[in-house]
Protein backbone atom coordinates (compact mmCIF):
# COMPACT_ATOMS: atom_id res chain seq x y z
CA UNK A 1 0.00 0.00 0.00
CA UNK A 2 2.80 2.38 -0.84
CA UNK A 3 1.64 5.94 -1.24
CA UNK A 4 -1.56 5.60 0.81
CA UNK A 5 -1.80 7.85 3.84
CA UNK A 6 -4.42 8.76 6.41
CA UNK A 7 -3.85 12.36 5.32
CA UNK A 8 -4.90 11.77 1.71
CA UNK A 9 -7.86 13.78 0.48
CA UNK A 10 -9.12 10.78 -1.48
CA UNK A 11 -8.43 7.06 -1.56
CA UNK A 12 -9.10 4.80 -4.46
CA UNK A 13 -12.72 3.59 -4.33
CA UNK A 14 -11.33 0.06 -4.46
CA UNK A 15 -9.23 0.43 -1.30
CA UNK A 16 -12.13 2.08 0.55
CA UNK A 17 -14.54 -0.59 -0.72
CA UNK A 18 -12.27 -3.37 0.53
CA UNK A 19 -12.08 -1.76 3.98
CA UNK A 20 -15.89 -1.47 4.09
CA UNK A 21 -16.38 -5.04 2.87
CA UNK A 22 -13.97 -6.37 5.52
CA UNK A 23 -16.24 -4.90 8.20
CA UNK A 24 -18.52 -7.89 7.56
CA UNK A 25 -15.94 -10.01 9.44
CA UNK A 26 -16.45 -8.41 12.88
CA UNK A 27 -20.17 -7.89 12.14
CA UNK A 28 -20.77 -11.61 11.56
CA UNK A 29 -18.20 -12.98 14.02
CA UNK A 30 -18.69 -10.64 16.97
CA UNK A 31 -22.25 -9.35 16.60
CA UNK A 32 -23.77 -12.22 14.57
CA UNK A 33 -25.39 -9.76 12.21
CA UNK A 34 -24.68 -8.08 8.89
CA UNK A 35 -23.61 -4.50 8.27
CA UNK A 36 -26.68 -2.24 8.19
CA UNK A 37 -27.74 1.29 9.09
CA UNK A 38 -31.45 2.01 8.70
CA UNK A 39 -32.81 -0.03 11.65
CA UNK A 40 -31.02 2.35 14.00
CA UNK A 41 -33.35 5.14 12.87
CA UNK A 42 -36.31 3.18 14.27
CA UNK A 43 -34.45 2.66 17.56
CA UNK A 44 -33.59 6.35 17.93
CA UNK A 45 -36.86 7.61 16.40
CA UNK A 46 -38.92 5.22 18.52
CA UNK A 47 -37.13 6.37 21.65
CA UNK A 48 -37.70 10.06 20.84
CA UNK A 49 -41.35 9.50 19.86
CA UNK A 50 -42.02 7.52 23.03
CA UNK A 51 -41.22 10.64 25.08
CA UNK A 52 -44.26 12.31 23.51
CA UNK A 53 -46.40 9.23 22.82
CA UNK A 54 -45.58 6.27 25.08
CA UNK A 55 -48.12 4.18 23.07
CA UNK A 56 -45.63 3.87 20.18
CA UNK A 57 -43.62 1.48 22.35
CA UNK A 58 -46.56 -0.93 22.29
CA UNK A 59 -46.35 -1.33 18.50
CA UNK A 60 -44.56 -4.68 18.06
CA UNK A 61 -42.30 -3.44 15.28
CA UNK A 62 -41.12 -0.42 17.30
CA UNK A 63 -40.82 -2.46 20.51
CA UNK A 64 -38.47 -4.91 18.74
CA UNK A 65 -36.21 -2.01 17.76
CA UNK A 66 -36.34 -0.40 21.20
CA UNK A 67 -35.38 -3.57 23.06
CA UNK A 68 -32.05 -3.34 24.89
CA UNK A 69 -30.41 -5.96 22.66
CA UNK A 70 -26.79 -5.92 21.55
CA UNK A 71 -27.75 -5.79 17.86
CA UNK A 72 -30.06 -2.76 18.23
CA UNK A 73 -27.58 -0.63 20.13
CA UNK A 74 -24.57 -1.92 18.19
CA UNK A 75 -26.14 -0.42 15.07
CA UNK A 76 -26.92 2.91 16.74
CA UNK A 77 -23.27 3.07 17.85
CA UNK A 78 -22.09 2.08 14.37
CA UNK A 79 -24.01 4.93 12.76
CA UNK A 80 -22.74 7.42 15.37
CA UNK A 81 -19.21 6.14 14.74
CA UNK A 82 -19.56 6.90 11.02
CA UNK A 83 -19.83 10.62 11.83
CA UNK A 84 -16.76 10.45 14.08
CA UNK A 85 -14.70 8.54 11.50
CA UNK A 86 -15.65 10.93 8.69
CA UNK A 87 -14.84 13.91 10.91
CA UNK A 88 -11.41 12.47 11.77
CA UNK A 89 -10.63 11.72 8.12
CA UNK A 90 -11.68 15.21 7.05
CA UNK A 91 -9.54 16.85 9.75
CA UNK A 92 -6.52 14.74 8.81
CA UNK A 93 -6.74 15.58 5.12
CA UNK A 94 -7.89 19.16 5.45
CA UNK A 95 -10.74 18.60 2.96
CA UNK A 96 -12.98 21.19 4.64
CA UNK A 97 -16.52 21.43 3.31
CA UNK A 98 -18.94 24.31 2.71
CA UNK A 99 -22.07 24.47 4.89
CA UNK A 100 -23.99 23.10 1.89
CA UNK A 101 -22.35 21.26 -1.00
CA UNK A 102 -22.09 23.30 -4.22
CA UNK A 103 -23.70 20.25 -5.85
CA UNK A 104 -27.08 21.51 -4.61
CA UNK A 105 -26.77 24.91 -6.25
CA UNK A 106 -26.46 22.97 -9.49
CA UNK A 107 -28.98 20.17 -8.87
CA UNK A 108 -31.75 22.38 -7.46
CA UNK A 109 -30.91 25.47 -9.57
CA UNK A 110 -31.16 27.51 -6.37
CA UNK A 111 -28.64 28.85 -3.88
CA UNK A 112 -31.32 29.22 -1.20
CA UNK A 113 -30.52 27.18 1.89
CA UNK A 114 -34.26 27.09 2.69
CA UNK A 115 -34.96 25.27 -0.57
CA UNK A 116 -32.17 22.80 0.17
CA UNK A 117 -33.39 22.20 3.74
CA UNK A 118 -36.92 21.48 2.49
CA UNK A 119 -35.65 19.00 -0.12
CA UNK A 120 -33.26 17.43 2.42
CA UNK A 121 -36.08 16.88 4.94
CA UNK A 122 -38.40 15.32 2.35
CA UNK A 123 -35.52 13.25 0.96
CA UNK A 124 -34.53 11.99 4.40
CA UNK A 125 -38.13 11.22 5.31
CA UNK A 126 -38.96 9.10 2.26
CA UNK A 127 -35.48 7.55 2.28
CA UNK A 128 -36.06 6.04 5.71
CA UNK A 129 -39.72 5.23 5.10
CA UNK A 130 -38.71 3.35 1.95
CA UNK A 131 -35.75 1.66 3.61
CA UNK A 132 -37.90 0.39 6.47
CA UNK A 133 -40.61 -0.81 4.07
CA UNK A 134 -37.97 -2.65 2.03
CA UNK A 135 -36.40 -3.86 5.32
CA UNK A 136 -32.96 -2.49 4.49
CA UNK A 137 -30.94 0.27 2.88
CA UNK A 138 -27.79 0.61 0.81
CA UNK A 139 -25.92 -1.14 3.63
CA UNK A 140 -28.27 -3.86 4.86
CA UNK A 141 -29.72 -4.81 1.47
CA UNK A 142 -26.97 -3.43 -0.74
CA UNK A 143 -23.66 -4.38 0.86
CA UNK A 144 -24.79 -7.25 3.06
CA UNK A 145 -27.80 -8.72 1.28
CA UNK A 146 -26.30 -8.83 -2.19
CA UNK A 147 -23.07 -10.37 -0.80
CA UNK A 148 -25.25 -13.04 0.84
CA UNK A 149 -26.94 -13.60 -2.56
CA UNK A 150 -30.33 -12.82 -1.00
CA UNK A 151 -33.17 -12.66 -3.53
CA UNK A 152 -34.98 -9.96 -1.51
CA UNK A 153 -31.90 -7.71 -1.45
CA UNK A 154 -31.14 -8.07 -5.14
CA UNK A 155 -34.73 -7.04 -5.96
CA UNK A 156 -34.63 -4.14 -3.47
CA UNK A 157 -31.27 -2.84 -4.76
CA UNK A 158 -32.46 -2.95 -8.38
CA UNK A 159 -35.58 -0.99 -7.35
CA UNK A 160 -33.44 1.43 -5.33
CA UNK A 161 -31.26 2.30 -8.32
CA UNK A 162 -34.33 2.55 -10.58
CA UNK A 163 -36.02 4.97 -8.16
CA UNK A 164 -32.79 6.90 -7.64
CA UNK A 165 -32.01 7.27 -11.33
CA UNK A 166 -35.58 8.28 -12.23
CA UNK A 167 -35.61 10.93 -9.48
CA UNK A 168 -32.10 12.24 -10.14
CA UNK A 169 -32.93 12.77 -13.80
CA UNK A 170 -35.62 15.25 -12.67
CA UNK A 171 -32.90 17.32 -10.99
CA UNK A 172 -30.48 19.57 -12.90
CA UNK A 173 -27.11 18.11 -13.89
CA UNK A 174 -24.59 18.25 -11.04
CA UNK B 1 -21.17 -9.78 26.06
CA UNK B 2 -22.77 -6.82 27.77
CA UNK B 3 -24.57 -4.01 25.99
CA UNK B 4 -21.53 -1.78 26.59
CA UNK B 5 -19.36 -4.23 24.65
CA UNK B 6 -21.72 -4.16 21.67
CA UNK B 7 -21.75 -0.36 21.76
CA UNK B 8 -17.95 -0.22 21.87
CA UNK B 9 -17.67 -2.64 18.94
CA UNK B 10 -20.27 -0.62 17.03
CA UNK B 11 -18.47 2.67 17.64
CA UNK B 12 -15.10 1.23 16.60
CA UNK B 13 -16.52 -0.32 13.43
CA UNK B 14 -18.42 2.89 12.69
CA UNK B 15 -15.26 4.99 12.94
CA UNK B 16 -13.56 2.71 10.39
CA UNK B 17 -16.69 2.77 8.18
CA UNK B 18 -16.92 6.57 8.34
CA UNK B 19 -13.21 6.99 7.68
CA UNK B 20 -13.43 4.82 4.55
CA UNK B 21 -16.61 6.59 3.37
CA UNK B 22 -14.90 9.96 3.72
CA UNK B 23 -11.70 8.87 2.00
CA UNK B 24 -13.61 7.32 -0.91
CA UNK B 25 -15.68 10.56 -1.29
CA UNK B 26 -18.76 8.38 -1.81
CA UNK B 27 -20.63 10.33 0.88
CA UNK B 28 -20.52 13.52 -1.24
CA UNK B 29 -23.93 14.66 -2.55
CA UNK B 30 -22.20 15.45 -5.85
CA UNK B 31 -21.04 11.84 -6.12
CA UNK B 32 -24.32 10.22 -5.05
CA UNK B 33 -26.52 12.43 -7.26
CA UNK B 34 -23.84 12.19 -9.97
CA UNK B 35 -24.07 8.39 -9.81
CA UNK B 36 -27.85 8.46 -10.09
CA UNK B 37 -27.49 10.80 -13.09
CA UNK B 38 -24.96 8.31 -14.51
CA UNK B 39 -22.30 11.02 -14.70
CA UNK B 40 -19.81 9.63 -12.18
CA UNK B 41 -19.34 6.04 -11.13
CA UNK B 42 -17.47 6.28 -7.83
CA UNK B 43 -20.51 5.17 -5.83
CA UNK B 44 -20.86 2.03 -7.96
CA UNK B 45 -17.11 1.34 -7.67
CA UNK B 46 -17.10 1.56 -3.86
CA UNK B 47 -20.38 -0.35 -3.60
CA UNK B 48 -19.43 -3.23 -5.90
CA UNK B 49 -15.94 -3.52 -4.35
CA UNK B 50 -17.47 -3.74 -0.87
CA UNK B 51 -20.00 -6.33 -2.08
CA UNK B 52 -17.25 -8.41 -3.74
CA UNK B 53 -15.07 -8.21 -0.61
CA UNK B 54 -18.02 -9.10 1.61
CA UNK B 55 -18.89 -12.05 -0.65
CA UNK B 56 -15.32 -13.42 -0.43
CA UNK B 57 -15.05 -13.13 3.36
CA UNK B 58 -18.55 -14.53 3.86
CA UNK B 59 -17.83 -17.40 1.46
CA UNK B 60 -14.76 -18.28 3.55
CA UNK B 61 -16.38 -17.82 6.97
CA UNK B 62 -19.53 -19.68 5.92
CA UNK B 63 -17.58 -22.34 4.06
CA UNK B 64 -15.59 -23.09 7.22
CA UNK B 65 -18.78 -23.14 9.29
CA UNK B 66 -17.86 -20.08 11.38
CA UNK B 67 -20.97 -18.02 10.69
CA UNK B 68 -24.65 -18.35 9.85
CA UNK B 69 -26.04 -16.29 6.97
CA UNK B 70 -28.97 -13.99 7.64
CA UNK B 71 -30.66 -13.17 4.31
CA UNK B 72 -33.75 -10.99 4.65
CA UNK B 73 -37.20 -12.45 3.89
CA UNK B 74 -38.34 -12.08 0.29
CA UNK B 75 -41.44 -9.86 0.09
CA UNK B 76 -41.61 -8.72 -3.52
CA UNK B 77 -44.16 -5.92 -3.04
CA UNK B 78 -42.35 -4.39 -0.06
CA UNK B 79 -38.93 -4.88 -1.64
CA UNK B 80 -39.92 -3.20 -4.91
CA UNK B 81 -42.07 -0.35 -3.54
CA UNK B 82 -39.73 0.23 -0.59
CA UNK B 83 -36.70 0.13 -2.88
CA UNK B 84 -38.19 2.65 -5.32
CA UNK B 85 -39.12 5.06 -2.49
CA UNK B 86 -35.71 4.57 -0.85
CA UNK B 87 -34.00 5.35 -4.17
CA UNK B 88 -36.07 8.51 -4.69
CA UNK B 89 -35.13 9.57 -1.16
CA UNK B 90 -31.43 8.92 -1.79
CA UNK B 91 -31.50 11.15 -4.88
CA UNK B 92 -33.24 14.03 -3.02
CA UNK B 93 -31.17 13.61 0.15
CA UNK B 94 -27.93 13.11 -1.80
CA UNK B 95 -27.18 10.51 0.85
CA UNK B 96 -28.08 7.06 2.15
CA UNK B 97 -29.03 6.27 5.75
CA UNK B 98 -25.35 5.51 6.50
CA UNK B 99 -23.59 8.18 4.43
CA UNK B 100 -25.75 11.00 5.81
CA UNK B 101 -23.84 10.51 9.07
CA UNK B 102 -20.54 11.01 7.22
CA UNK B 103 -22.02 14.25 5.83
CA UNK B 104 -22.88 15.31 9.38
CA UNK B 105 -19.33 14.46 10.45
CA UNK B 106 -17.66 16.66 7.84
CA UNK B 107 -19.96 19.56 8.70
CA UNK B 108 -22.60 19.64 5.96
CA UNK B 109 -25.37 21.57 7.67
CA UNK B 110 -28.20 20.29 5.46
CA UNK B 111 -27.27 16.74 6.47
CA UNK B 112 -28.67 17.49 9.94
CA UNK B 113 -32.00 18.26 8.28
CA UNK B 114 -31.77 15.05 6.22
CA UNK B 115 -31.08 13.18 9.46
CA UNK B 116 -34.13 14.77 11.13
CA UNK B 117 -36.26 13.86 8.12
CA UNK B 118 -34.92 10.31 8.32
CA UNK B 119 -35.82 9.97 11.98
CA UNK B 120 -39.27 11.36 11.13
CA UNK B 121 -39.65 8.85 8.31
CA UNK B 122 -38.67 5.97 10.60
CA UNK B 123 -41.20 7.10 13.23
CA UNK B 124 -43.91 7.41 10.55
CA UNK B 125 -43.08 3.90 9.36
CA UNK B 126 -43.34 2.63 12.94
CA UNK B 127 -46.92 3.91 13.10
CA UNK B 128 -47.72 2.64 9.58
CA UNK B 129 -46.23 -0.83 9.92
CA UNK B 130 -49.29 -2.53 11.53
CA UNK B 131 -51.45 -1.17 8.67
CA UNK B 132 -48.98 -2.17 5.94
CA UNK B 133 -48.35 -5.62 7.37
CA UNK B 134 -51.39 -7.47 5.97
CA UNK B 135 -50.91 -5.78 2.57
CA UNK B 136 -47.18 -6.02 1.92
CA UNK B 137 -45.35 -7.76 4.71
CA UNK B 138 -46.75 -11.28 4.82
CA UNK B 139 -46.34 -14.40 2.69
CA UNK B 140 -43.58 -14.66 0.12
CA UNK B 141 -41.03 -17.43 -0.39
CA UNK B 142 -39.07 -16.61 2.80
CA UNK B 143 -35.34 -16.07 3.34
CA UNK B 144 -34.14 -17.45 0.03
CA UNK B 145 -30.81 -16.90 -1.69
CA UNK B 146 -29.74 -17.52 -5.27
CA UNK B 147 -27.56 -20.35 -3.94
CA UNK B 148 -30.73 -22.05 -2.62
CA UNK B 149 -32.47 -21.54 -5.97
CA UNK B 150 -29.50 -22.86 -7.95
CA UNK B 151 -28.95 -25.73 -5.51
CA UNK B 152 -25.22 -25.03 -5.18
CA UNK B 153 -23.17 -24.30 -2.03
CA UNK B 154 -23.19 -20.64 -0.99
CA UNK B 155 -19.40 -20.30 -1.04
CA UNK B 156 -19.21 -21.41 -4.65
CA UNK B 157 -21.77 -18.91 -5.96
CA UNK B 158 -20.44 -16.12 -3.70
CA UNK B 159 -16.92 -16.54 -5.08
CA UNK B 160 -18.40 -16.62 -8.59
CA UNK B 161 -20.23 -13.35 -7.91
CA UNK B 162 -17.02 -11.78 -6.59
CA UNK B 163 -15.15 -12.84 -9.74
CA UNK B 164 -17.82 -11.32 -11.99
CA UNK B 165 -17.81 -8.08 -9.95
CA UNK B 166 -14.01 -7.82 -10.24
CA UNK B 167 -14.32 -8.14 -14.02
CA UNK B 168 -17.03 -5.44 -14.09
CA UNK B 169 -14.91 -3.15 -11.87
CA UNK B 170 -11.90 -3.67 -14.12
CA UNK B 171 -14.02 -2.60 -17.09
CA UNK B 172 -15.45 0.41 -15.19
CA UNK B 173 -11.99 1.60 -14.16
CA UNK B 174 -10.65 1.25 -17.72
CA UNK B 175 -13.63 3.21 -19.04
CA UNK B 176 -13.71 5.89 -16.30
CA UNK B 177 -10.52 6.10 -14.17
CA UNK B 178 -11.47 7.15 -10.62
CA UNK B 179 -8.87 9.91 -10.39
CA UNK B 180 -10.66 11.73 -13.19
CA UNK B 181 -13.98 11.46 -11.37
CA UNK B 182 -13.25 12.81 -7.87
CA UNK B 183 -12.94 16.43 -9.03
CA UNK B 184 -10.60 19.23 -8.00
CA UNK B 185 -12.32 19.76 -4.64
CA UNK B 186 -12.86 15.98 -4.14
CA UNK B 187 -16.64 16.43 -4.27
CA UNK B 188 -17.32 14.69 -7.57
CA UNK B 189 -18.13 17.95 -9.33
CA UNK B 190 -16.51 18.81 -12.64
CA UNK B 191 -15.14 22.34 -13.05
CA UNK B 192 -17.67 24.62 -14.65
Amino acid sequence: MAGVSLQDRAWSPYLAGIVIGLLQVPAFLLVETALGASSSYVTVGGLLASLVDPAIGRIDYVARHLAATGKNWWQVALVAGIAIGAFASMRLSGARRHAISPAWGRALASRSSGVRYAVAFIGGFIMLFGARLADGCTSGHGLSGVAQLAVSSTVAVAAMFAGGIATALLLRRV
Amino acid sequence: MSLAHYILIGLTMGVVFGFALEKSRVFEPGIIVGQMQLRTFIMLKVFLTAVATGAVVLALMHGFGLVKLAPKPTLYGADIIGGLVLGAGIALAGACPGTVMAQVGVGYRDALVTLLGGIGGAIAYGYAEPILKPMLLTGGPGRITFADLAGVPYWMLALGLAAILVAILYGLETWRPWRGEVGRDVDGLADR
